[in-house]
């Protein structure tokens, strides 16, 4: 768990790199697109030489990508997979962080909790998912879990490490103020703790992600994890790349989002850089 | 500064790492291409009761001196993709839209099995094909012989689903029409019989005529079957000669599972259902005792252009583009055709 922590402080270090010195963010986001225009052009290449007869050049992906944008397959496809994925990490945001807090402030609730969590987010999941359709079936419900399983224990481990580890001093100064059990947290210790707990949501978003694409591809084929299997069986290997590239991007802009959102609401200290 | 210098090195690294890993892909898959000694089987899925013919055929190739090496892989797919990236030797399953989309230079060169699958409906609220216009039916996935039987027979039918849905696994599809929440599917030979003996009068099959298609074919480079010829004529010949025995006699699948000590860990419930599957897949011809022919083949492009898998009149597709009989034909021209 202390790893999990290191690791996201570490994530959220990354920009402080850039935010030290304003003057050469120009210079990093030319850095940023040359390391993607060499990796797409890499991707050309290697299409083109071919490393392998189903890896397609990178145009012919951007071609795919843009045929499956305009005749709907795609919307509709993500359309499809958001569902169980909003509704899964909804779920896991609200159970997961209201128990991380509970974890946090009492030990009775930790005794209980934090084992099944740590179970959880040790288990592969993938092989818990044939367990899920055996119990829920291959409907919405399973799929919503399997986004749960993955999400669920590392927004609440993270919430309740968020909250044991709030700084005493602040939780002393409370008291001396006489501040009482409610103004405790609210005022003090989940204002102290957000960061990590939104560092546990982003990172919880992102096990969704993978959490909804291992359902789909696992238990029946729709939306994106249909597209990725019809295209697969098909032999159309330009646009299934187009659709996991895609869902790589689409989770990377999400978590991008969440990352300026916790920005604006939590971190006035990194407000305008 | 040095924060910079660090961070552009840390980049500058991540690209190198990057431009690295394509360029082991890229060695490997070349490497890799080579066709090697043992012949490498890469079959789409894990041995069963239907794949014990198969097996039967391995070991007799195996008695005659060629050394051959299954793995078994998820799914047809991916077992392809083993033998178009030269990791595997001979692939099962029917890769039509690999040979015409990819143009990768392999061939298929025994068709093993056609397809047999069995429309199912729920008798409660279906008795025959008209029942279905309009309504909702379960198959395995897009693109797949499921849905292009299904298809296929709504054609014929003139009616149209108001939808299809997929639940991939026969015994899935079998397990939902058993518990009400699917009232129409297809279902392979162990699904159709599991359903009536556990709903015996429940379920009824509808009719199936004139679907032919290949459900399994053997393929391989044909860089591998020019350098390896000797051994695929071995294979095909104890394929044949396998096929023949079970088609002639299906009871004798139990002897010869014994005898070559497969599927050793097969559970006792499911024993007795080897020789009825094999009796049952028999009389249904299942099993080609020719090995396919260019008629068949011709059955295909019909079928799996419908599928989706092949694009284009099925008319303008030439056989030779994804077969090659060189093999069989040596092979009937030994043990004589049936």
């Amino acid at each position: 768990m202390e790893a999990r922590f290191d690791g996201t402080a570490g994530v959220s270090r990354v920009p402080a790199i850039a935010d030290a010195e304003p003057g050469h963010g120009g210079s990093l986001l030319w850095w940023r697109l040359a390391s993607i225009a060499l990796l797409c052009g890499a991707w050309e290449v290697a299409g083109r030489i071919p490393i392998n007869l189903a890896f397609p050049p990178f145009s012919d992906r951007i071609a795919a990508f843009w045929e499956m944008l305009s005749d709907g397959s795609l919307v509709k496809a993500y359309f499809s997979t958001l569902q169980p994925l909003v509704i899964g990490v909804l779920a896991s945001a609200v159970i997961g962080v209201s128990a991380g807090i509970a974890m946090g402030l009492r030990k009775s609730v930790e005794w209980v909790g934090a084992p099944a969590f740590i179970v959880l987010q040790a288990a592969p999941v993938a092989a818990l998912i044939p367990m899920i359709t055996f119990v829920y079936g291959i409907g919405l419900t399973a799929k919503t879990l399997a986004v749960c399983i993955l999400a669920l224990p590392v927004i609440a481990l993270n919430s309740y490490k968020a909250v044991s580890n709030v700084n005493p001093s602040l939780v002393a100064m409370c008291r001396s103020f006489l501040g009482s059990g409610p103004q405790q947290i609210w005022k003090i210790i989940i204002p102290d703790a957000s960061p990590v707990i939104f560092a546990g949501l982003r990172l919880g978003i992102s096990a969704g992600f993978v959490g909804v694409i291992l359902a789909e591809l696992l238990i029946t084929p729709t939306g994106v994890g249909d597209l990725i299997t019809y295209h697969r069986s098909v032999a159309n290997y330009a646009h299934m790349y187009a659709v996991i590239a895609s869902i790589i991007v689409f989770s990377a802009m999400t978590l991008a989002v969440l990352q300026r959102v916790e920005t604006t609401l939590f971190r006035p200290e990194k407000r305008g850089e | 500064m040095f924060k910079q210098v660090r961070s552009i090195t840390r980049r500058c690294s991540m690209v190198g790492m990057a431009a690295a890993i394509l360029g082991g892909v890229s060695a490997g898959g070349i490497t890799g291409a080579s066709a090697a000694d043992p012949v490498r089987v890469a079959f789409g899925d894990i041995a069963t009761v239907e794949t014990l013919n198969f097996l039967i055929a391995l070991e007799r190739a195996k008695a005659r001196g060629v050394d051959v090496q299954v793995t078994f892989f998820k799914s047809e797919d991916v077992a392809a993709q083993a033998v178009v990236g030269g990791q595997a030797d001979i692939g099962v399953g029917t890769p039509y839209a690999l040979l015409q989309k990819v143009k990768a230079p392999i061939r298929m060169f025994f068709q093993m099995s056609t397809l047999r699958f069995y429309p199912i409906v729920n008798t409660e609220y279906y008795k025959s094909w008209k029942d279905l216009d309009g309504q909702e039916v379960a198959v395995h996935s897009r693109g797949s012989g499921t849905e292009a039987i299904m298809k296929l027979m709504a054609q014929r039918n003139g009616i149209t689903y108001s939808n299809i849905s997929y639940i991939p696994g026969s015994e899935v599809r079998a397990g939902a029409l058993l518990q009400g929440n699917v009232k129409a599917s297809i279902v392979d030979a162990a699904g159709h019989r599991m359903l009536m003996e556990k709903a015996p009068g429940k379920f009824t099959v509808l009719p199936v005529e004139g679907v032919n298609a290949t459900d399994e074919a053997l393929y391989a480079n044909t860089e591998f079957l020019a350098k390896n010829a000797a051994s695929i004529d071995i294979l095909v010949e104890e394929l044949l000669k396998t096929w023949r025995e079970i088609n002639a006699k299906p009871a004798s699948i139990a002897e010869l599972r014994k005898q070559y000590n497969l599927l050793a860990d097969l559970p006792a419930d499911l024993e007795p259902e080897v020789v009825p599957y094999y009796e049952e897949s028999v009389a249904a011809a299942t099993f080609p005792s020719n090995g396919g022919s260019e008629v068949s083949v011709k059955d295909d492009f019909a079928f799996y252009a419908l599928a989706g898998q092949l694009q284009g009149d099925p008319a303008s597709l030439q056989v030779t583009d994804f077969w090659t009989f060189e093999p069989l034909n040596r092979a009937l021209g030994k043990l004589g055709r049936q």
